[in-house]
C-alpha cells in the first residue's frame, strides 16, 4: 500500500507570527497512500503545519515540497490537495450537491459530468438522495459528510483534515473514525489528519507525529509510539503514565524511590538523572510479598468498567495502577514492574532529531 | 489574503469629511483673528451662556427622565407579550419614530396651536382656550414626543433577549413580583437603560429645531446658540468653541454611563 | 396588572399617532385653514404635484438619497471588508473613525462640514449635501456588514481557495452572498437616514433644498396645507420602508 515515494516533504519550516513562535524548525515526509497523523495539544503547531500544506499560511522559513516540486510560493487554488475544515466550513448559500459541485465547476467540468460524479460521492459518503437539502439543515455527522465528499470529488492526491471529527459525539466519533480509515484505504489517497485526540491518532494512523511547542517530538508508528515513547512528555501524552524521577545507575539498572530497578535501557551514562516512566495496566498490585519492589497504601479504588483504577501511596510517589483484581482502600499492598516495562527516558522534552 | 487595503478609500474619506472638519473647528475655537486665544471659552463661562446651558441640560434631563418613565413600563411589556403579538406591537413603536422629525414636530404644532384639536377640545368641554404654543412645556412636550421611541427600543431589546428563565429561577428561590423586579430584571436592564438614556439625552440637548419650531424661538437652547453663531452672528470662533463644549459634553456623559451600566449594546443599539 | 400594561401601552400608541393622523385626516379636508372642516378632497395633493419648490426638493431627497446610498454601500462594504482582515490595532482605530459620526451630534457634524465647505471655498447646494450623505451614510453599511462578517466562518473563503477559486472569483462566489443581507439592510439604513435628513444638510446646502429643509421653512412662515398631503405621503413611504426592512430581518431571524 503505503510505498517509499515522499509525496509530501517539509524541509526546516519555520513559522513566526511576531508574538509566537508557531513552527520551530520542522522536517517531515508524508509518503504516498500513508494515512499520516499530526497530534498534540492546541497551539503545538500542528494546524499551522497543515495550513501551511493547504496554502493558507507562509512559512516564515524553509520550502514546502509537493511531489518533488518546490510549491512553497503556490496560492492555494493551485495545489492538488484539498482539505476538511474544523467546522466544515460548508457555504451555507448553496445546497449539498452545488457545496460538492463547487471544486468542479470551476475545473469547468461538463455538466453531465459533475452531475455523475457529486452522485458517485454522496454514494460513497453515504448521503444519497441529499442533493437539494440546504447545508443547515444537516445534522454535524451529515455536514461533515459533505465536506469529506466536497474536497474528494476533486480526487485530490492529498486529503488534509484538520480535526474534522472534533464538534461530533463520542459515538458517532467512533463510527466516522473507521469510516475514514477504510475510505482512505479504499480509494488510495493520501491522508494527513490533524487532532488532539491520541486514541484518535492511535486507531487511525500509519505515522503518528506527536508535537509541542511549534516542534516534533516523536515520529513512529502507533506501536511504537505507546511502547517506546521517547519521552516523557510524550509517555504522557499517549496514554496515561506515572512519571517519576530517576537516576540512571548503569546499563540496565535505574535507580528510583530510593531503590535499584532492573531495566532493559541503556546507555545514559551513570549518574544522569531520568525520567522513569511506569504504565498503570505495567503495575502489578498484589499482597505485600518478598519480592515486591514497593510498598503502599491504597488510597482510593475505582471501577472503570473493564478495570479498578487505584491511587497507590508509595512514600516517595502516588502511582495509578490499573488491575482487574480490587483492592480495598486502605489496605497495604504490594507492587512489581516487570524490567522490560520500566521504561527510562531522557529528562525535558528533547526535541526529535 | 490582504484585504485590508480595501478600506483604505474610506479611510481616506472619513479623514478628509470627519477628522479634517473636526480640526478646522478645533483651530477656529482656539483662535481670534488667526492667533492663539482661549477667549472663546473664557466667553462660554459668561453667565448668560452658562444659563442657556444649564436650561438645555434641565429640559433634556427633564425629558430623559419622562421617556424613562414612560418608556420603561412599554419596553417591559413589549418584552413579556407572546411572541407573534409583540413583533407586531414592536413595529407599531417602531413607525413614528423613522417618520421625518420636522413631520412629526410640525403634527404636534397642529395640535397645539391656539386654534388646534386640543384647544378646541377644552373650549367644547367648557374649560376655554389654554396657551399651548411656544411654552417651556411646549419645547419639553416635543422633546418626548420625539425621543420616546429611542428609550424604549434599547431596553425593549436587552430585556428580550435576557433570559426570562432567570427571573423563574428567582421566583423559584422565593422572590416575590417586587423582589424578582428590583433584584433580577432592573439589573439584567440595565445597558439598555444606559443606552436608552444616551440616545434621549444626546439628541435633545443639541437640538435646536424643536425650541425653535415649538418654543418660537423664545426659548433658546444649546444647539440654537451654536446654530446662531454661524448662521446669524456669523461668530465662527465662539460657534466652534461652543460645539467643542457640546462634544465634551456628550463624549463625557456617554463615559460616564457606559461606565455605570456593564457595556451598553454597541452594534444594534448604535441603529436604533 | 397585564390589563393595565396594555391600556398604558395603548395610550402610549395614541400619544404617538394622534398627531400623525390628525395631519393625515387633514390633508383630505378641502377648506385651506384648519379650523373648519371643508369636506373630503384631494385638492392638496393635486397641488402638491403642482408645486415647482416642492416637485424640485423631491427630486433633490430622492437622488441625493439614492446616489449617496449606492456609493456609501460600495465603499462601506470594501471598508467593512478591509477593516475585517485587518490587524486588531488597526480595526479598533477604523472602529472608532466610524464611531466617531454616530457619537457626534448632527449639529457639530453639520456645522464642521459647512466650515469645510466654506473654508475649502467649495460652494454649498446639491453636491457638497451628496458628500455630506455619503459620509454620515457609511458608517451605517458598515455596522451592518461587519457583524455579518465577524459570524461568518473564517474558513469559507479558504475552502473556496482550496477548491480552485481564485481570490476574486472566492469573494464573489463565497464571501458577497454571505454578507449579502448585511450589505442589503446597510444600504436600506443609509436610505432611510438620507430621506430623513435635516440637519446635515441644513447646514450642508444652501442653493439646494431637499424635503427637510423646505418643510422647515415653510413651517416658520405661514404653512400651507399641501405640507399635510406631503406629510401623509412620506409616511406611507416610511411605513413601506420600514415593513421591507421589517420582513427582511424575521426571514433572516428564521
Amino acid at each position: 500500500m503505503v510505498d517509499d515515494f515522499h509525496l509530501i516533504e517539509l524541509q526546516g519550516v519555520t513559522k513566526d507570527f511576531g508574538d509566537t513562535l508557531a513552527l520551530d524548525n520542522i522536517n517531515l515526509y508524508v509518503r504516498r497512500r500513508e494515512f499520516v497523523t499530526l497530534l498534540g495539544p492546541s497551539g503545538c503547531g500542528k494546524s499551522t503545519t497543515l495550513r501551511i500544506i493547504g496554502g493558507f499560511e507562509y512559512p516564515t522559513e524553509g520550502r514546502v515540497f509537493f511531489d518533488g516540486r518546490d510549491i512553497t510560493d503556490e496560492p492555494p487554488y493551485r495545489r492538488r490537495v484539498n482539505t476538511v475544515f474544523q467546522k466544515y466550513a460548508l457555504f451555507p448559500h448553496l445546497n449539498v450537491f452545488d457545496n460538492i459541485a463547487f471544486g468542479l465547476r470551476i475545473k469547468k467540468v461538463s455538466k453531465t459530468d459533475i452531475s455523475a460524479r457529486v452522485k458517485a460521492m454522496l454514494d460513497l459518503v453515504g448521503l444519497k438522495g441529499y442533493e437539494k437539502r440546504g447545508v443547515d439543515q444537516l445534522s454535524g455527522g451529515q455536514q461533515q459528510r459533505v465536506a469529506i465528499a466536497r474536497a474528494l470529488v476533486n480526487e485530490p492526491e492529498v486529503l488534509l483534515l484538520d480535526e474534522p471529527l472534533g464538534a461530533l459525539d463520542l459515538r458517532l466519533r467512533k463510527d466516522m473514525q473507521l469510516e475514514l480509515k477504510n475510505m482512505q484505504q479504499r480509494l488510495g489517497i493520501t491522508f494527513l489528519y490533524v487532532t488532539h485526540d491520541q486514541e484518535e491518532a492511535l486507531t487511525m494512523s500509519d505515522t503518528i507525529v506527536v508535537m509541542k511547542d511549534g516542534r516534533i517530538q516523536q515520529i513512529g508508528t502507533p506501536k511504537k509510539i505507546y511502547d517506546e515513547p521517547k519521552n516523557a512528555y510524550v509517555a504522557d501524552f499517549i496514554g496515561e503514565s506515572n512519571i517519576l524521577p530517576g537516576v540512571f545507575i548503569r546499563d540496565e539498572l535505574v535507580e528510583f524511590c530510593g531503590k535499584p530497578f532492573r531495566c532493559v535501557d541503556k546507555g545514559f551514562g551513570s549518574g544522569t538523572t531520568v525520567d522513569v516512566v511506569l504504565r498503570p495496566e505495567d503495575v502489578a498490585v498484589g499482597a505485600v510479598a518478598e519480592e515486591s519492589m514497593l510498598t503502599g497504601t491504597v488510597l482510593s479504588t475505582l471501577f472503570k468498567g473493564v478495570h479498578y483504577e487505584m491511587m497507590i501511596d508509595v512514600g516517595c510517589a502516588v502511582l495509578k495502577a490499573h488491575s482487574t483484581v480490587k483492592q480495598e482502600e486502605g489496605s497495604r499492598v504490594g507492587i512489581t514492574v516487570v524490567p522490560f516495562n520500566i521504561h527510562v527516558m531522557s529528562r525535558g522534552n528533547a526535541p526529535d532529531s | 489574503m490582504k484585504r485590508s487595503w480595501f478600506a483604505f478609500p474610506y479611510g481616506l474619506w472619513m479623514l478628509l469629511f470627519t477628522i479634517v472638519p473636526i480640526v478646522i473647528i478645533v483651530y477656529y475655537a482656539f483662535t481670534i483673528d488667526g492667533s492663539f486665544s482661549l477667549d472663546n471659552f473664557r466667553l462660554f463661562f459668561s453667565p448668560d451662556i452658562i444659563g442657556i446651558l444649564l436650561f438645555s441640560l434641565w429640559l433634556a434631563f427633564l425629558c430623559t427622565l419622562i421617556c424613562l418613565a414612560l418608556g420603561y413600563p412599554v419596553a417591559l411589556f413589549l418584552a413579556k407579550t407572546a411572541m407573534k403579538r409583540s413583533a407586531m406591537l414592536v413595529v407599531l413603536f417602531i413607525i413614528p419614530m423613522w417618520m421625518n422629525f420636522l413631520l412629526r414636530t410640525y403634527a404636534w404644532m397642529s395640535l397645539l396651536e391656539d386654534t388646534g384639536l386640543i384647544n378646541r377640545l377644552l373650549e367644547w368641554v367648557g374649560v376655554g382656550r389654554v396657551k399651548l404654543m411656544y411654552t417651556e412645556n411646549a419645547v419639553l412636550f416635543g422633546l418626548v414626543y420625539n425621543f420616546l421611541p429611542f428609550m424604549i427600543f434599547p431596553i425593549y431589546s436587552v430585556l428580550k433577549r435576557s433570559d426570562i428563565l432567570l427571573e423563574e429561577a428567582a421566583s423559584d428561590l422565593g422572590a416575590n413580583t417586587l423582589n424578582v423586579f428590583t433584584r433580577v430584571t432592573l439589573p439584567l436592564s440595565l445597558p439598555g437603560v444606559v443606552s436608552g438614556i444616551s440616545m434621549v439625552f444626546m439628541p435633545a440637548v443639541t437640538t435646536f429645531v424643536i425650541p425653535r419650531l415649538l418654543g418660537g424661538g423664545m426659548f433658546m437652547m444649546f444647539g440654537d446658540l451654536i446654530e446662531s453663531q454661524f448662521l446669524t452672528t456669523g461668530d465662527w470662533n465662539f460657534g466652534s468653541a461652543l460645539s467643542l463644549v457640546m462634544m465634551a459634553l456628550i463624549l463625557v456623559s456617554l463615559g460616564i454611563l457606559n461606565k455605570t451600566g456593564t457595556s451598553a449594546n454597541g452594534e444594534e443599539g448604535a441603529l436604533w | 396588572m397585564k390589563k393595565l400594561g396594555l391600556i398604558f401601552v395603548i395610550l402610549m400608541l395614541v400619544f404617538l399617532y394622534a398627531p400623525i393622523i390628525v395631519l393625515v385626516v387633514y390633508s383630505f379636508n378641502d377648506s385651506p385653514t384648519r379650523a373648519v372642516w371643508g369636506g373630503f378632497s384631494i385638492r392638496w395633493y393635486i397641488e402638491l404635484f403642482h408645486d415647482k419648490s416642492i416637485l424640485d426638493a423631491l427630486y433633490v431627497t430622492v437622488s441625493i438619497a439614492l446616489i449617496a446610498t449606492v456609493a456609501s454601500t460600495i465603499v462601506g462594504t470594501l471598508a467593512a471588508i478591509g477593516m475585517h482582515s485587518m490587524k486588531p490595532g488597526m480595526q479598533s482605530l477604523y472602529v472608532n473613525v466610524t464611531n466617531l459620526p454616530m457619537l457626534t451630534p448632527d449639529i457639530v457634524t453639520g456645522i464642521s462640514l459647512m466650515v469645510l465647505f466654506i473654508f475649502a471655498k467649495f460652494p454649498r447646494g446639491y453636491w457638497t449635501m451628496l458628500l455630506a450623505h455619503i459620509t454620515f451614510d457609511a458608517p451605517y453599511v458598515i455596522f451592518s456588514v461587519l457583524p455579518r462578517l465577524r459570524r461568518m466562518n473564517k474558513h469559507l473563503y479558504e475552502a473556496a481557495l482550496d477548491l480552485g477559486s481564485t481570490p476574486g472569483r472566492a469573494m464573489r462566489q463565497v464571501i458577497l452572498p454571505e454578507i449579502m443581507p448585511g450589505v442589503v439592510t446597510g444600504a436600506l439604513l443609509a436610505f432611510t437616514m438620507s430621506l430623513d435628513d435635516f440637519v446635515i444638510s441644513y447646514f450642508t446646502s444652501v442653493r439646494s433644498a431637499n424635503l427637510s429643509m423646505l418643510i422647515y421653512s415653510m413651517t416658520r412662515r405661514k404653512v400651507p396645507p399641501t405640507i399635510n398631503a406631503l406629510s401623509a405621503i412620506m409616511f406611507t413611504v416610511v411605513l413601506a420602508l420600514l415593513l421591507i426592512i421589517n420582513r427582511r430581518d424575521a426571514r433572516q431571524a428564521a
